[in-house]
């Protein structure tokens, strides 16, 4: 159930075994293909995974702009007086939309302490694998938070786009002041510091474009140039859209 | 070569901590890292030949594979864990003279970044290498590198960064040490970082993985 506030500012606190978090995802994101995982690995995932709801405090939530308050350009989305430069790979994702949802997530700040807590104490293996887990439920909170801006445009006679973060296919990561300008402050418990960081680190921003006529594209890496990103998916798995 | 360091080479390359580790499987039961190394120093072989004959050359082979994508994080974490294993009978040595690191880096990510473990990762491979590692941690502005370059005469500084709001400050850093310190050699990576970008903010080198920063260390900072 959403927790707020203003029709189109919406905040949820899903609880981490909503999200499918599981196993299989996380090794495949350290890079293990194919069953070569370590047993180590596998069983020490298995060990943390249960661990996980008392140590995220998981926020996410979404900003819905009015209907017709955004203009597509070729390179650019202008919304409610700022102009997004995004370059034309995103800008042409969106071509169609009326409107915009502005959206985050973070797995809270308390990951980090335990990640950064198991390193100091030696134990770098588990640290590693705290920080791993907490990129993926960030990651899942964002697939799951999709599906709610669909929830919330559907009555409308809206559809949504694919996700956009700042930072990503030519879009600079100093655009997120941009964003964050439009969202409320602290949002969902997430400042942006001068250097665009988002803290709490595992947190994820970006936007989404509504519209009658606007569709969910291919998968996404298919739009990124990064050829050698370690988490670059070659399947269109929808399930394992990465920001 | 002799086979206590090739066993210590092979415990480093494979993870292999202590007898008591059971990782991983095939060598579960097996003396490691820290028992190797008890018995080469028992055997008298000199700690810098148990350094640079058995303990580097198995990481310098974890390097290699974690850069050609065969082995992951977790594997160079096993790995610096069976090296860490193994030094710990070493150390003293460096008190005595008897052991000499290659050099010094001084490492830290720049200021307004946060994030760790890529560092951390390039620390451990480097120490791995024979040197010995300053970690200044995250969000270091250039004022304390500076300070940490003053404090480590002749040390090389390398820099991290996750993202290209952050990266720009890798440029004050840079001119910041240099400004005092011309000779300072500055290597710089993380994510969204280039060698272009290393040419035009006058870093001396650039590495996207952990051991193309050993490399530029062994092949443009040692002086012996
Ligand atoms: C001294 O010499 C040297 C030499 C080598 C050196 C070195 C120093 N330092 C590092 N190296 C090198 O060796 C290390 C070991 O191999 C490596 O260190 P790394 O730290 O890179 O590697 C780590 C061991 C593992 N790597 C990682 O942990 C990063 C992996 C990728 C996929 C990644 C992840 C996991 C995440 N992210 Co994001 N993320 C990406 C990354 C893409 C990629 N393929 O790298 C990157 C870094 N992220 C990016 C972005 C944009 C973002 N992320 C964000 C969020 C996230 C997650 C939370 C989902 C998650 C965790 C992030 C975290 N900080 O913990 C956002 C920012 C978060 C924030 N707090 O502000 C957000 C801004 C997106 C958004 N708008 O929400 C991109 C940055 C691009 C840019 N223009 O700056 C990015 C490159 C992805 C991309 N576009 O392809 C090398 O870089």
């Amino acid at each position: 159930m959403p927790e707020s506030s203003s029709p189109d500012v919406v905040t949820f606190s899903p609880s981490v075994d909503t999200l499918g978090v599981d196993r299989d995802l996380v090794v495949a994101d350290l890079g293990y293909r194919n069953g070569e995982t370590p047993d180590m690995v596998r069983e020490l995932v298995d060990e943390l995974l249960p661990q996980l709801p008392s140590h995220v405090e998981i926020r996410c939530g979404f900003r819905i702009l009015p209907s017709g308050s955004i203009d597509v350009a070729a390179d650019s989305v202008t919304a409610n007086g700022i102009s997004f430069s995004m370059g034309p790979i995103i800008a042409s994702q969106l071509k169609r939309s009326t409107s915009l949802a502005l959206f985050v997530s973070t797995v809270g700040p308390q990951m980090e302490r335990w990640s950064a807590q198991l390193m100091a104490e030696g134990d770098m293996m588990k640290g590693f694998l705290v920080d791993a887990l907490a990129s993926e439920v960030v990651e899942r909170a964002s697939v799951w938070l999709e599906q709610r801006v669909v929830d919330h445009v559907t009555p409308r006679g809206w559809k949504i786009t694919n996700r956009y973060s700042p930072g990503y296919c030519d879009w600079a990561v100093s655009e997120q002041q941009k964003l964050f300008s439009l969202l409320p402050h602290q949002f969902c418990g997430i400042t942006l510091t001068a250097s665009s960081l988002m803290v709490p680190i595992k947190s994820l921003s970006g936007i989404i474009g509504l519209g009658p006529d606007v569709k969910r594209g291919a998968f996404q890496c298919s739009i990124c140039e990064l050829k050698d990103c370690y988490r670059r998916r070659d399947d269109p798995e929808p399930a394992k859209e990465k920001a | 070569m002799n086979e206590l360091l090739e066993s210590l080479t092979r415990c480093v390359e494979r993870g292999k901590v202590d007898i008591k580790s059971p990782y991983p499987p095939d060598l579960k039961g097996q003396d490691g890292a820290d028992e190797f190394a008890r018995k080469a120093l028992d055997a008298g072989i000199p700690p810098q030949e148990i350094l640079s004959n058995g303990l580097i050359i198995g990481m310098q082979r974890v390097g290699e594979r974690f850069r050609n994508k065969e082995i992951f994080v977790p594997d160079v974490l096993m790995a610096a864990k069976a090296m860490a294993a193994a030094m710990a009978h070493l150390k003293p040595f460096f008190q005595s003279d008897a052991l000499k690191h290659k050099g010094t880096i001084v490492i830290g990510t720049v200021l307004g970044d946060l994030h760790d473990i890529g560092k951390k990762l390039v620390s451990m491979v480097i120490e791995g290498a024979g040197w010995e590692v300053v970690d200044l941690g995250t969000d270091v502005s250039p004022e304390k590198f500076l300070k940490a370059v003053d404090e480590h005469p002749g040390c090389v500084v390398g820099l991290s960064a996750l993202l290209t709001t952050t990266m720009v400050n890798m440029e004050s850093t840079v001119k910041h040490v240099k400004a005092k310190h011309p000779n300072v050699k500055v290597i710089i990576g993380g994510a969204p970082v280039t060698e272009e970008f290393a040419l035009k903010i006058g870093a001396d080198g650039y590495s996207s993985d952990p051991q193309g920063a050993v490399e530029f260390l062994n092949s443009r900072c040692t002086t012996n």
